[in-house]
């Protein structure tokens, strides 16, 4: 096992079309269609395994530049452990309960505004610009 | 509305407000906390071998994150 640094930029330039100018309406797009196909439909599983799959492979290929990381992490990176592990002990604690109206993990809590054309739309851009973001780091 | 429930809601709030708090504390000048992006990429280095092992477990956890959410 190593940990390298990764280089700060991975593609001697990056490639035209990686700009906001572009990838912003771009997603916007996605995001709209997105929004149009219900949970547990084909249409829906096949768009996000598309999508997804053709984030995963362009932040895999190296065909993206890259913004630099540090090589080590401070100790106060710590601190993000206290957000993080009450939303983790909060999610496994409902999801140990059941899952229930009672005891609701996030996307139970979710699925009711998911159902809405507009959050859901928003939430999809939100989670391609995310989605976008860790393939560019 | 159940008080389990309540319990719940403000547990989920509390957390986004806290990781909020120390994301703007990361962003302050000459702050020794990462930014969660930085600690995402970070993390994105860890290779086992030739194989991009921190890279792929974040991004097929975001993934999925968007398959839950959107398909399931």
């Amino acid at each position: 096992m190593s940990m390298e640094q990764q280089p700060a930029v991975a593609v001697e330039a990056a490639p035209a079309w990686d700009r906001p100018l572009v990838t912003f309406p771009t997603f916007a797009l996605m995001a709209l269609i997105g929004g149009f196909f219900p949970s547990f439909s084909v249409e829906a599983n096949l768009y996000v395994i598309v999508l997804g799959g053709a984030l995963m492979w362009l932040g895999l290929s190296g065909r993206m530049t890259k913004r630099s990381s540090p090589a080590r992490l401070d100790r106060a990176a710590l601190w993000w452990l206290v957000p993080a592990g009450l939303l983790v002990a909060i999610e496994l604690t409902d999801f140990a309960l059941g899952s229930t109206y009672g005891h609701p993990t996030l996307s139970v809590l979710a699925d009711p505004a998911l159902g809405h054309y507009s959050l859901r739309s928003l939430a999809y851009f939100t989670w391609l610009g995310a989605f976008w973001g860790l393939v560019r780091r | 509305m159940s008080a389990t429930r309540i319990v719940a809601l403000i547990g989920f709030v509390i957390s986004v407000l806290l990781a909020g708090g120390v994301e703007t504390l990361s962003r302050r000048a000459g702050s020794r906390i990462p930014s969660l992006a930085a600690i995402c990429g970070f993390v994105m280095q860890y290779r086992a071998g030739k194989m991009p092992v921190g890279r792929i477990a974040v991004y097929g956890f975001w993934w999925w994150l968007g398959w839950h959410f959107f398909a399931r």
